[in-house]
């Protein structure tokens, strides 16, 4: 930037005039300069907002909000082999978070082992190496699973494998499957957008999205069977009410499979939850998140006649949005961190991961994810946001701004419905021509200046030479250490069990989508079966190639 | 006028993040370059061997999820390995400030971490293409 000295101070004379320059939202909704009573003439308490834990919900799903429990304070975590991720998670125990959320690598999400031809590259590199049920083990290891609330931050056809390993593991402790407590996404439908959609086609992911919620439906009601991942649309540049518009139509998607499972809508709804974005414009994103509420309670209602309340109830996790951050003076990120979390709280959220400062340069190191963990923490305990439920409720600006979003939500969710709700829209195309659309509209803004970015198009310094508390390194020959011990393990295990196991799999997968594919799954898992071989026979059942990469031949059953 | 550069835009290994490089690969069209586009979950022989096929002038590389080095040494050795060690290669994505005298190091001609300008790297292909045509 110009010195102040070589322009004789102009450079000052604007910073002291300068004005707000956008007055749209991050989204692009238009704003006034003050809003006032008129702005919100045609609000009904009653019929629109109504009391925390009371129909329509806009204002919180629990009467006592926080009172009654603080949001789960998690931060994703995988790297590495499992060993490296347990560690990591029992030192986030020791730093005091509530809970758990474990992602896995590239191979995971796509399944296929870490000895696969194409996997050593990436093993452990993006997320945990988990192949079987040995790995399951080592992750959890000394970790009390009937006492912990843990997110499985996965999508695709790995998540019926992680719920078969997590439920042989538990079985195999001795804990009973009703006393566990957690999440998995289990949005096996945004993967078709999200860059690994061939690994999982679509009806074989709503399938096993399908069997999931329905096993846990009867055997773990204390899990929640599936997050809508709206954040991940977010990421991709939509605006808020595109998220909140695409994200009720992935879960309604998800409802009407169940339903003609032969599930009732209030054995379903109340396991279900959704992964939200909180992005940085702070009052856009409140709103965003009540309107939400109001229109899910609604839509429950209406149009699926839920009667039990919970069914009614969106709940929802959020990430900060980790697209918000840059890798140019990384420190800022920190600030940006702790608004988006604000907006979570002061929204009402039921759990947080607070991205790490170092989100756009690499894994979140103990230090970063520690200080991630932190502003949580300083939320829930000092600034005394979490103290008064919905405490921006009836704010004429944000009311209005509520009404605004769940307005344009309401016309992209009705145009989603006639081209076929989200599966058709995907299927023809036109989910992601608005996503790469969004993409580049959000990067046209930033490269134009219309959005500042501080430290990135605007307030720029040298590039920087390293990251302020390290980066995290790999140690060298990690791929190759995880693609020898499942070579071991294919050594070492009992091969007649697996073959077994494996073939009734096959059997069962063979017999129609609608039996339920987890029992065998839990089997083949404990006989130690890899998660590439488990569901490499499930998609062979389903007329898809055994290796979603196209390298490996199935073997004979 | 100067040729149009031509430049062949990969993601390299199983990175599903493809967004980025798909609006890098728009701008960089907008600005009227030639450029193939090759998709995600692209093995370094495909890219090299593209690389060579389509005769281009620079090869991108987007990578996000902590696969650059590994990936960046792959198509290094392959386009050495094929004659093609004139085309330049650079890279791009999210990746720590520390591996980028690494990346330099291994023969990447230019490192974009995300948030670099659009005028920045589309002067620096320009640049690294009239160098290659330089040479020939």
């Amino acid at each position: 930037m110009a010195s102040n000295q070589s322009n004789g101070g102009d450079e000052l004379l604007k910073a002291y005039f300068q004005k707000l320059e956008r007055p749209s939202t991050w989204s692009g909704l238009p704003t006034k300069p003050v809003y006032s009573p008129a702005d919100v003439s045609g609000l009904d308490y009653g019929r629109d907002l109504n009391d925390p834990g009371e129909f329509p919900y806009a204002r919180g799903v629990h009467a006592d909000m926080y009172r009654g429990r603080l949001w789960t304070r998690r931060e994703v975590c995988g790297f590495g082999s499992a060993r490296d991720t347990n560690q990591r998670l029992r030192f986030q125990i020791a730093q005091g978070v509530s809970g758990l959320s474990v992602i896995n690598d590239n191979n995971g999400s796509l399944t296929i082992d870490a000895d696969h031809p194409m996997a050593v590259a990436e093993g452990g590199v993006q997320g945990v190496s988990v192949s079987s049920l040995r790995d399951m083990e080592d992750l959890f290891a000394e970790i009390p699973i009937d006492k912990v609330s843990v997110a499985f931050d996965i999508s695709g056809l790995d998540c019926i494998a992680w719920m078969a390993m997590y439920a042989a593991m538990a079985e195999n402790r001795g804990v009973d499957l009703a006393a566990l407590r957690g999440t998995v996404q289990n949005d096996t439908l945004h993967f078709q957008f999200c860059g690994y959609g061939n690994s999982c086609p679509v009806d074989l992911g709503l399938k096993s999205s399908v069997d999931i919620i329905e096993f846990c439906t009867r055997r773990m009601p204390r899990w929640y069977t599936g997050n809508a991942n709206l954040y991940d649309m977010r990421e991709n540049g939509l605006t808020a009410p595109q998220e909140v518009a695409f994200g009720l139509s992935l879960a309604i998607a998800y409802i009407q499979k169940a339903l003609e499972r032969g599930l009732d809508v209030d054995e379903v709804a109340p396991r279900r939850a959704f992964y939200c974005s909180c992005h940085i414009d702070l009052f856009e994103e409140v709103a965003k998140l009540r309107a939400a509420r109001r229109m899910w309670a609604r839509l429950m209602r209406d149009r699926f006649g839920a009667k039990d309340p919970r069914s009614l109830q969106f709940r929802f996790g959020v990430h900060t949005a980790g697209v918000s951050l840059y890798p140019q003076q990384p420190l800022n990120n920190a600030i940006r961190v702790a608004y988006e979390a604000l907006a979570a709280v002061l929204a009402g959220a039921q759990s947080i991961h607070c991205c790490s400062y170092d989100e756009p340069i690499g894994l979140p190191t103990e230090t970063s994810q520690t200080l991630a963990l932190r502003t949580q923490q300083i939320l829930a305990y000092e600034t005394g946001a979490a103290r008064v439920a919905d405490p921006l409720g009836g704010s004429w600006y944000v009311e209005s701004l509520t009404n605004q979003i769940e307005e344009k939500a309401l016309q992209i969710m009705d145009e989603i419905e006639q081209r076929g709700g989200m599966v058709g829209a995907i299927e023809s195309g036109w989910i992601l021509n608005e996503i790469e659309s969004a993409a580049l509209r959000r990067q046209t803004e930033i490269e134009t200046g219309e959005k500042v970015v501080v430290g990135a198009n605007a307030f720029r310094t040298e590039r920087e030479t390293s990251t302020p508390g390290g980066i995290h390194e790999a140690p060298a020959g990690q791929g190759e250490a995880l693609a020898a011990a499942v070579r071991e393990l294919r050594r070492s295990r009992d091969n007649r069990r697996v073959a077994e196991a494996l073939r009734d799999l096959h059997a069962q997968a063979l017999s129609g989508e609608r039996v339920n594919l987890v029992p065998s799954l839990i089997e083949a898992a404990r006989s130690y079966a890899t998660v590439g071989e488990m569901m490499g026979t499930v998609r062979i059942a389903y007329g898809q190639p055994y290796d979603p990469m196209g390298v490996l031949a199935a073997p004979r059953l | 006028m100067a040729r149009q550069p031509k430049i062949l835009l990969a993601k390299v290994g199983l990175d599903g993040h493809d967004r980025g490089v798909k609006v890098v690969a728009q701008w960089l069209r907008n600005a009227g370059m030639e450029v193939v586009y090759l998709g995600i979950h692209q093995a370094s022989e495909a890219i090299v061997e593209t690389a060579i096929q389509e005769d281009v002038d620079v090869v991108g590389l987007s990578s996000l999820a902590g696969g650059h080095l590994v990936y960046a040494q792959q198509v290094l050795t392959l386009l050495s390995e094929r004659g093609a060690k004139h085309i330049p290669v650079v890279l791009g994505g999210t990746l720590p400030f520390e591996d980028i005298p690494r990346l330099e190091a291994l023969g990447i001609r230019a490192i974009f971490p995300a948030g670099t300008p659009a005028a920045e790297f589309q002067e620096k292909i320009r640049e690294l293409a009239a160098g290659r045509e330089g040479r020939l």
